[in-house]
């Protein structure tokens, strides 16, 4: 409809035209009314002409009336427009499809995707409208070359792991994500109808934005009103149901007393179950507390502009149930926003967003020992629904009564803004300051009735309470980033492109956490449990030892050159200088410079005429980057431990210090290196992006085990924090994408991904010295470490060689503290001294994956539009740590495969309660955790203009989408997609909380 | 004009933010540990912190029970808490988290100690030295465990051990640090009164009596006998009258107790840090199994008697049914039921397991309030006897003070032991062992005393004696200590 605003100006125009001298003026815009600045405007078979400015805004004096104007760009379908008045012209550039149109954000300000010499990738709107994401995240699994998502679980509400090009850093890895140039922490916020485009940045050109930029950046620009734009009006609603993808197939009850009265008879015990017959199946815990369950979002928007400004408006909201627990397990979010933009004058720009969002979730405990899923795998089928948990250790219990004694709620009320002013000046300049800010509130309240799960009064479980209690607690974060730079932009003799920027930044996050805790909740119901109706209620800050508040900044320096010759030569550079309160006063301030150069070879004589190659560009980016996430104040010994004794029977608080300082930390330097090329291909069917990498992350921010002599070990204290280590990362990223209208009627589209990835500790601290994390079991060493030759996170545990088959061979083989028998796992000596011990073991695996892709389909078939795309992940382990292991746990099935005397199994060892080393982390627990997933198709059909009467209805479609249909994996747990997103303690496996499958019904409305 | 107003507000903007980098200079809410001790309450806030540690040597205990012939691991199964199953079967080697804690708990409290050392000259106040007292005290105590456990260990007298430091620390003679220990007791008796306030805090027989026991783990006779009998000698300890009442939580504090532990239930715990528990740690783990009845509470079934230890007791020795809870015997008279853990011998420690009538916040198995009597007057006495008969000064006064105690336990003087030399170091030693069972000194007894392998099963002399140091520890610290002797060690020591 847009596009035919300038035809129709140049109609009416051509109508009038008489021949006489005329001023020419105009503004030239995109089909989203953005106006261009930069593009040439020249007079046709003459040397007159004029550029844009800023504001697409160009004047020609003294044109000849019906002179043809020629209005061109690089990357927009060239114009021709015959000029017959002085009215002033509105030229819209209709977008080249043969060219790189895209204009990406790239740190105060943007660029032609062309021009662009980092490693980029943009998700457009088009391909969000065709994911259809519940959660942001979801729009980049699989889509972005380079970018691993693994989601923590998945409950409602659960935060996703976002990893750019591996894990580099032991500390925090996830990118800086910032919406309209505003940082965010949690993606949760962002309603994903509101989103108009998604950029990550991967490389070192990522370091404009300086601290925290190491990680990788992640650039989401929301949809937003323009000027000149009509008032539209977009409702969007989806609603459907989500079930378990799988369940893990347990013993039933029958199988259960059968292997308990085989183990309790290995252990020189009374059989548990004395008469078998008639217990049947028993109760599958698991059909217990999976349920089908329901999601609805809704989402309503209203864009338009006048002459001077642009607005838009919008407000969704989503309600989730779990397939655990269901209400128990409740998020909701609703969010609203606004954005408004005017030009105050001519060249004097103001805009601003507010962004609203509250969201509600509830828990239920998840990926630990004795969450839901850990327990309905874990308890002892032979008991009825509500049955007690007998004889299980403490730490196993009815998964049913868990649930229903679980009431917590997490209420966040957050409110985001920002404001730009945007001057422009002789010509070539342009000053610009944004402010943002964000403010949350964070409401939690959590009752712990009286509980009873064991043994009838008794406390013989960990999760048994005797006496109640309620937590309420309110925390508020507020945070603010206030930016201003000066740009000059100018072109020297014609091929000489320059723009210039220098600028500061400071960034301040404060908050504070309040609380208290009361016990004695009358009779032990939800509706009394309030802090109010408490008795022996005490401050939250001081039970938990923390501080109640906090406050760290950053204050940044930073300039930036770009440069090119005939949009051909590229360069740029940039020089950061950042400040952190994270470091100590000699070293707070640190200087991050890079560079990028980029050449494209399609724009010279020898390929421009190629009819094979529509563009090539090679790039090449290298830079450091700091990283400064670590706690506040490690620098100094502050006394904010806890030392409390009692005297005269009361407690008394007293003071003591907290974690051990270290005065010497300093920012943690990743060095990153970039090659890449872009290539279009066959008329621009083909597109291909190609990057080789290297991150070397050095001066490592770890928290090592450190002497006990330091006091470590006191409450409230703990380990300093110390730059040690060395981390790399090598890797390539492949991306292909196919995409032709076949004929009228047909469009195809086809995109693949692949990222390999190849992480390895080049040393830790000092000489082998090592990390550890993770926990497998209950009293073992944790089971992953950071350690000098291996990839961080791996799994050091004993090697299996097969199964003890007999007393010989037990005799014949060293052994772990003599207590092995035929049955049992066969550790391998490693180093071959004749014992098993500590220095047998040796890595046997790896959570990280050496290659994730994806793959996208997308048909448009007249009315209909389809969309399937699936990822995977290969090459990665995962610790199978959902077993509890004790005398009367339940087993999965593959326990009947157990050894049950000579060759009866080699895989599976013997069952019983007697001391074994079986339960030790061996590569026994260790599985692929390779897949395949389709995470979702959909299918759509849009109604034809035609279709209906009412003319106010621009727009309407229908679908329906099915997210998480299969997944192809050997991988015997509930989901290989999940993991914890720990550097050091990653992929094991505690029962996660699989990602449902969801079915969806939705329509997508325009008036 | 209006441009011009613009103008200036954009560049008043940008003069606005060019902050000077004094903006990242932020100082915490929290006080700096250099800042500290500017008046008398820093200073008592600081020992508050010291005494903390105090609740952390409840591992010490348990394990220092295990360790002995008195009791077996127990536990769910025969892999619950392998530290733990590994010590009571002698079979423990460098790399056990349990002797790791311990090594960390005590300079845990050694540094919290010295951080008041570092900065006693800072700032002057009436009753300076009763609080330095007290902080050599307890620093006194963490480093006896500490040299109880592993022998020769690092040693700082002056200063916080700060990171870095570590790597510059040997360990020192176990004779020079007892030298050190001994004189700061000595100004510990010379600067506390003999009835504090607060109940809870030192006082001077307290720093008496670990002196004594000091002197007597050095066979120091003469010494200990002197330090010990003047703190016999005057008020205000004595023996409770009835042994039964001694260690139930409203009996706390009592007349017996020279130096307490104290335990509160007042706040909860989680597995997460045993050692943040205001509550005595051991109480829950050395409880009964799934126990259903009266008087008593569920544990997890540490720590369990044997029949041997049982065996120990002579007939009409009152103190039995006290010390050790025949659980058949009991569930069988009240009713109440239990569920076997791993090595069931059907015995508990009935002076320290949980018991009904405390708050059960928190997790009700680590918060149990029941103080830990870690000096009580009947040890002073044992071991004013021992020193007295082993140092051959005065047997009939050793026979004196051993005779106070067995009075008490059989309720009349007809058992009165009158045996002099070596016959009556060995009733001293059945003494100890029987009257202060499930206390935790048994094994540390055993070891001084030179018994240990005869008693011990597993028990190999010359390596025994000691624990290993943590191995990890030895890495951590720069690989510049050697392992104890007999221990096989990935760590290697430089010297």
């Amino acid at each position: 409809m847009k596009g035919y605003i300038s035809t129709l100006l140049l109609l009416t125009l051509a109508s009038l035209s008489y021949a006489q001298s005329i001023n020419v003026k105009g503004v030239i815009q995109d089909s989203d009314l953005m106006p261009i600045p930069g593009a040439n405007v020249i007079v046709k078979n003459t040397n007159t002409g004029a550029i844009s400015d800023f504001d697409g805004n160009f004047v020609i004096n003294n044109v000849s009336a019906g002179a043809t104007l020629l209005c061109s760009y690089i990357g927009f379908v060239t114009q021709e427009i015959v000029v017959t008045n002085e009215d002033s012209l509105v030229i819209t550039l209709l977008p080249d499809v043969a060219q790189l149109d895209e204009v990406v954000v790239i740190g105060y300000g943007t660029q032609r995707k062309k021009e662009i010499t980092g490693a980029v990738s943009v998700v457009s709107n088009e391909t969000i409208e065709e994911l259809k994401p519940v959660r942001v995240e979801q729009a980049l699994q699989g889509q972005v070359a380079g970018v691993n998502i693994t989601s923590s679980s998945g409950s409602p509400g659960a935060a996703s792991n976002i990893q750019i090009r591996g894990i580099s850093t032991n500390g925090d890895s996830r990118p800086l994500i910032l919406v309209d140039g505003n940082v965010i922490e949690d993606l949760s916020v962002i309603n994903p109808n509101d989103i108009e485009s998604i950029n990550v940045l991967k490389d070192a050109t990522a370091g404009i934005y300086g601290v925290r930029a190491a990680n990788g950046v992640v650039l989401i620009k929301t949809k937003t009103g323009r000027k000149e734009m009509p008032t539209t009006i977009e409702y969007s609603a989806y609603g459907g149901f989500q079930q378990t993808t799988r369940k893990i197939p347990v013993l039933n009850a029958s199988e259960y007393a059968l292997l308990a009265n085989e183990a309790f008879a290995a252990g020189g015990q009374s059989l548990p179950f004395p008469n078998i017959s008639g217990l049947g199946v028993g109760t599958d815990w698991q059909d217990a507390i999976f349920e089908d369950a329901p999601i609805f979002n809704h989402a309503i928007s209203l864009k338009g502009g006048g002459k001077k400004s642009g607005f838009s408006v919008s407000s969704s909201f989503l309600t989730q149930d779990g397939i655990v627990g269901r209400k128990k397990s409740n998020f909701t979010r609703l969010t609203k926003s606004l954005n408004y933009s005017l030009d105050i004058l001519k060249n004097l720009k103001f805009n601003t967003g507010i962004l609203f969002t509250a969201t509600n979730k509830k828990n239920l405990p998840e990926n630990a020992l004795g969450s839901v899923l850990f327990n309905a795998l874990n308890m002892d089928p032979t008991k009825p629904i509500d049955g007690r948990a007998i004889g299980l250790g403490g730490e196993v219990i009815n998964p049913l009564s868990q649930i229903g004694a679980t009431y917590n709620r997490t209420k966040v009320s957050k409110i985001g803004g920002n404001f730009g002013l945007s001057y422009n000046f002789l010509d070539h300049f342009t000053v610009q300051s944004n402010f943002q800010f964000n403010y949350a509130e964070v409401k939690g309240h959590i009752f712990n009735p009286i509980t009873d799960f064991g043994l009838q009064d008794n406390t013989d479980t960990v999760f048994d309470r005797e006496v109640n209690e309620v937590i309420e607690s309110f925390n508020y974060f507020r945070d603010y980033t206030f930016d201003a730079f000066i740009k000059y932009e100018n072109t020297f003799n014609e091929n000489h492109n320059l723009n210039v920027m220098l600028g500061t930044s400071v960034f301040k996050t404060t908050g504070k956490f309040t609380g208290d805790r009361g016990f004695q909740i009358i009779d032990n119901s939800i509706s009394n449990a309030t802090i109010e109706l408490a008795s022996d209620v005490e401050d939250l800050n001081q039970v938990l030892g923390r501080d109640p508040t906090f406050d760290s900044r950053l204050l940044s320096y930073f300039a930036r050159v770009q440069y090119n010759f005939k949009g051909k030569y590229l360069l740029s550079a940039v020089m950061r200088r950042d400040g952190s309160t994270k470091f100590g006063p000699e070293n707070k301030f640190g200087y991050f410079p890079s560079g990028s150069i980029g050449w494209i070879a399609s724009d010279e004589s020898f390929l421009s005429d190629s009819n094979t190659i529509d563009f090539l560009k090679f790039r090449a980016s290298y830079g450091i980057l700091g990283n400064d996430r670590i706690r506040d104040f490690g620098y100094v010994a502050l006394l904010n431990g806890e030392g409390t004794y009692v005297l005269d029977g009361q407690l008394i608080f007293g003071t003591a210090q907290g974690a051990v300082s270290n005065p010497e930390i300093q920012w943690e330097k990743q060095k990153t290196l970039d090659i890449g090329v872009d290539i279009k291909l066959f008329d621009n069917a083909i597109d291909i992006t190609a990057d080789y990498f290297e991150k070397r992350t050095e001066d490592l921010l770890v928290v090592p085990q450190v002497s006990g002599l330091l006091g470590v070990s006191s409450p409230g204290s703990g380990a300093p924090t110390i730059n040690a280590g060395i981390v790399e990362n090598k890797g390539f990223e492949f991306a292909i994408g196919f995409s032709k209208q076949l004929s009228d009627n047909f469009k195809f589209g086809l995109r693949y991904n692949v990222t390999t990835i190849e992480n390895e500790v080049i040393s830790v601290s000092s000489d082998g010295a090592f990390l550890t994390g993770g926990g497998f079991g209950i009293g073992q060493d944790p089971p992953s470490r950071m350690e000098a030759g291996f990839p961080i996170g791996y799994f050091r545990g004993f090697k299996t060689d097969g199964i003890f088959q007999n007393q010989s061979e037990v005799d014949a083989y060293p052994t772990i503290n003599g207590a092995v028998q035929a049955g049992d796992l066969r550790f391998v000596d490693i180093n071959n001294d004749g014992v098993i011990d500590d220095d047998d073991r040796t890595d046997i695996g790896n959570p990280l994956p050496s290659a994730t892709m994806g793959l996208n389909l997308s048909l448009d078939y007249k009315n209909f539009d389809f969309v399937a795309y699936a990822f995977a992940s290969v090459g990665n382990e995962i610790v199978r740590n959902y077993e509890r292991n004790q005398r009367l746990t339940n087993k999965t099935t593959y326990a009947l495969d157990r050894w049950r005397g000579e060759g009866t199994s080699n895989t599976t060892p013997r069952v019983t309660t007697g001391a074994t080393s079986n339960t030790l982390f061996s590569d026994y627990y260790v599985e692929d955790g390779s897949f395949v997933r389709l995470q979702n198709i959909q299918l759509g059909y849009t109604f034809s203009d035609g279709a209906f009467n009412n003319k106010n209805i621009d727009k309407l479609r229908l679908y329906v989408s099915a997210s998480n249909l299969f997944t192809l994996t050997e991988y015997r747990g509930y989901d290989p997609t999940t993991s914890s997103g720990a550097p050091i303690g990653g992929g094991i496996d505690q029962g996660f909380y699989p990602n449902p499958k969801t079915f969806l019904f939705g329509l997508n409305l325009k008036f | 004009m209006k441009n011009f107003k613009i103008k200036l507000f954009l560049i008043s903007l940008i003069v606005v933010c060019s902050c000077s980098d004094d903006f990242v200079n932020v100082e915490s809410e929290d006080e700096n540990s250099e800042n500290f001790f500017n008046s008398e309450q820093d200073y008592q806030d600081a020992l508050i912190a010291t005494y903390d540690a105090l609740q952390w040597t409840y591992l010490n205990v348990m394990l220092g029970e295990i360790a002995s012939d008195n009791t077996l691991a127990g536990g769910e199964s025969a892999t619950d808490v392998p530290g733990i199953q590994e010590i009571d079967d002698m079979i423990h080697t460098p790399v056990n988290t349990q002797l790791r804690d311990i090594w960390g708990f005590m300079y845990g409290g050694i540094n919290r100690a010295n951080f008041i050392i570092e900065f006693q000259d800072k700032t002057e106040f009436a009753d300076k030295n009763g609080v330095i007292a007290q902080t050599l005290f307890l620093r006194s105590y963490y480093y006896f465990e500490l040299i109880k456990w592993f022998g020769d260990v690092p040693f700082v007298a002056d200063k916080r051990i700060q990171f870095g430091d570590q790597f510059d620390i040997d360990r020192t003679p176990k004779a020079e640090i007892y030298a050190q220990l001994e004189q700061d007791l000595i100004f510990a008796i010379d600067n506390l009164p003999t009835v504090q306030v607060e109940t809870g805090r030192v006082t001077k027989g307290a720093a008496q009596a670990l002196l004594g026991k000091i002197y007597l783990y050095q066979e120091k006779f003469t010494e200990s006998a002197s330090v010990l009998e003047s703190l016999i000698s005057s008020a205000p300890y004595s023996l409770l009258s009835d042994y039964s009442t001694l260690f139930e939580n409203d009996n706390e504090n009592n007349v017996e107790s020279v130096f307490e532990v104290q335990y509160t239930d007042l706040e909860g715990a989680g597995f997460g840090c045993l050692q943040c528990s205001e509550g005595n740690v051991a109480v829950g783990f050395n409880g009964i199994r799934s126990y259903n009845g009266p008087l008593f509470e569920s544990g997890f079934s540490f720590n369990v008697p044997v029949q041997e230890v049982v065996d120990e007791f002579e007939d009409g020795d009152l103190r039995l049914e006290t010390a050790i809870l025949d659980i058949e015997a009991w569930s069988n008279e009240t009713g109440a039921t239990y569920t076997e853990g791993n090595e069931h011998t059907g015995f508990y420690n009935r002076k320290y397991i949980s018991r009904q009538g405390d708050t059960n916040i928190g997790d009700a198995n680590l918060t149990n309030p029941n103080n830990y009597r870690a000096i009580r007057f009947a040890d002073v006495l044992l071991m004013a006897a021992e020193a007295l008969n082993r140092g051959g000064i005065d047997d009939a006064r050793a026979q004196l003070y051993l005779n106070q105690v067995r009075e008490r336990a059989f309720g009349n003087s007809d058992n009165n032991v009158l045996a002099t030399g070596s016959s009556l170091t060995n009733a001293i030693y059945h003494e100890r062992r029987v009257e202060l069972v499930g206390e935790g000194h048994h094994f540390f007894d055993l070891v001084r005393t030179g018994r240990a392998a005869q008693e011990i099963d597993g028990f190999i002399q010359g390596q025994h004696e000691l624990f290993p140091i943590p191995d990890i520890e030895i890495q951590l610290a720069g690989n510049r200590w050697c392992q104890n002797p007999g221990y096989t060690t990935t760590a290697t020591c430089s010297n």
